[in-house]
């Protein structure tokens, strides 16, 4: 390895410090900027109007708190889900598994704004949920408060992110020696004491970075809590878009982003170090 | 397999496909009406889609963005690979942070923190802002793709390649290049695919270029419409087919190359472990 060949991701890396870094390093900077609303203009300086409005107004640690909360319920609910698919995985025949790989990871081709339009029609007032609870008579009219709902919102998130989980546990569960579960079962445990002592702790790797990735991209979603939320589907990231557009107060936009994005960062590293302790107790116990 | 494996995975799949499998019923579903019960058979929104000239240019501005995309994010992907599973230590960890960055940072707040950026230097937004900021988002998926698949390879092939003479880069494109094609058409179509599929970036770094997921989402706001059904119903299946074809043709490639008569015996060795 010569220091040549680092060059070749030279590329990459201008193109991340350019168009990822300097915006986040400008966002610091005009989050201490004011706004002129006379001349509607930014004027450079140093003030911390824009940071005392978002932590002072109750309302920005409460979206702040809001998006923490989406992106851990989906990571959860993920994860749930995700264990009893990736251990299925798991059982199918080696020739079929790309064949599974495909089927996990198509619907993901969909765009956003697909995905959206097509949870529309199966849980609207017309929908395809009310459609079978009519045609089953076990409701008179239909059930309006599916749609628009946290619900709706939460189950389009579990629904976009759940192949990301899945396929982070199926990877880990592949690399797990499966004669120390049935050690486990051997000796007597119970299967969900096998899960709980054996299975979870050492796929915590995986776990992680499933749960990483779910909690990333559904606290980081904007467009399906907008859709399908109605009006609970406010968020800290329409508020963003909202200072950063329609209000032209970029400085408070800035702040917030950044408010938003300490919360995550925090949320996220002390949640990955817990779960990667889960994992501890297996790789100390290995001879 | 067991039956309750059977069972997971078939409620699994019928999870993932009951969203797409009713678009796909409405689209065809004689009536402006998207109800249940069903109205009867009909073409006519798909006829309706073709007379559509203002959704046909936003298909191909989508497609002409997404090809640069993922042509530009497969090249990129590869050089960070070739670097992250073979620099030192501290090359390495710097290079994966960094790549967690357009991962883990939400898009809109990247997108806007760009559009902010733009402004202040006086730059215009269009395709070729719109084309940039996609990459940034996919090279993550990119390198890891190849990376993945180049931390498997045997470095006693490349070793063995330089032993006897071959350049660094005859070595690259003999020995290492033909065992990771099959991942580096993958980042491509992942590329495209995320192009395709998104929509967040547009919104803020698109500037005048019209996409056709800007086109839907305007309409969107507005109303449902059958029509709409049946486009998202046919940008699903054009993703699928681009997928296929460039999955297809790369299989294709290497089954030819397999049947004509290897130029060294040791390249079709190493294309078959690949």
């Amino acid at each position: 390895m010569t220091a040549g060949r680092s060059l070749l991701a030279l590329p990459m890396v201008l193109l991340l410090l350019g168009g990822a870094i300097l915006p986040l390093a400008i966002l610091v900077v005009i989050s201490f900027w004011s706004v002129d609303f006379d001349a509607f203009e930014l004027v450079p300086g140093f003030g911390l109007a824009s940071w005392r409005e978002v932590l002072g107004n109750p309302t920005y640690p409460y979206l702040i708190g809001k998006a923490v909360l989406t992106g851990s319920v989906t990571a959860g609910l993920t994860a749930l889900a995700g264990y009893p698919i990736a251990l299925s995985l798991l059982r199918v025949p080696q020739r079929w598994k790309s064949v599974a790989l495909v089927v996990l990871m198509t619907p993901l081709y969909t765009g956003e704004i697909v995905r959206i339009y097509a949870w529309r029609l199966v849980l609207g007032t017309d929908g395809l949920v009310n459609g079978v609870l009519l045609g089953l008579h076990l409701v008179q009219v239909p059930v309006k408060v599916i749609l628009f709902s946290p619900v709706s919102t939460i189950l389009a998130l579990v629904y976009d992110e759940l192949p990301f989980m899945t396929l982070a546990l199926w990877i880990a569960l592949e690399r797990l020696d499966l004669r120390l579960v049935e050690a486990a079962r051997d000796l007597g445990a119970r299967p969900l004491t096998a899960f709980v002592r054996v299975t979870l702790p050492m796929t915590s790797t995986g776990l992680c970075a499933g749960a990483l990735a779910v909690f990333a991209l559904s606290a980081g979603d904007l467009q399906t809590p907008n859709f399908l939320g109605g009006p609970t589907g406010a968020t800290a990231l329409a508020s963003i878009d909202n200072f950063f557009g329609t209000a032209f107060d970029w400085p408070t936009a800035s702040a917030l982003a950044l408010s938003l994005l300490f919360a995550l960062g925090i949320v996220a590293a002390v949640a990955s170090l817990l779960i990667l302790r889960i994992g501890g107790g297996a790789v100390r116990t290995r001879p | 397999m067991t039956r309750r494996a059977a069972i997971v995975l078939a409620a699994t799949a019928a999870f993932l496909y009951l969203p797409i499998a009713v678009l796909a019923v409405f689209s065809f579903n004689a009536s402006r009406l998207m109800a249940f019960p069903l109205s009867g058979f009909t073409l006519e929104w798909y006829r309706s889609l073709a007379a559509n000239t203002k959704f046909q240019a936003g298909f191909v501005t989508s497609f002409l963005v997404a090809q640069p995309v993922g042509i530009l994010s497969a090249a990129l992907g590869l050089g960070g690979a070739l670097v992250l599973v073979s620099a030192r230590r501290a090359v390495r960890l710097g290079l994966a942070a960094l790549l967690m960055v357009p991962f883990l940072v939400p898009k809109t707040v990247l997108s806007i923190a760009q559009a902010m950026v733009l402004a202040r230097f006086g730059l215009d937004r269009g395709a070729g802002t719109l084309i940039a900021a996609q990459i940034i988002v996919s090279v993550p998926f990119t390198t890891a793709i190849i990376a993945s698949v180049l931390a498997r390879l045997d470095p006693r092939l490349e070793e063995a390649a330089r032993d006897l003479g071959a350049t660094p880069w005859a070595c690259f494109r003999r020995i290492t290049y033909p065992q990771i094609k099959p991942a580096v058409s993958a980042a491509y179509s992942v590329g495209v695919i995320l192009s395709l599929a998104d929509l967040t970036i547009g919104l803020y770094l698109a500037g005048r270029t019209q996409p056709l997921s800007l086109i839907v989402a305007s309409e969107f706001r507005r109303e449902l419409s059958p029509d709409l059904n049946a486009m998202q119903v046919s940008v699903l299946v054009l993703t699928a087919v681009i997928v296929v074809l460039t999955e297809g043709y790369g299989r294709l490639r290497t089954a030819r190359r397999r049947r004509t008569a290897p130029r060294s015996p040791s390249l079709a060795r190493t294309e078959r472990v690949a």
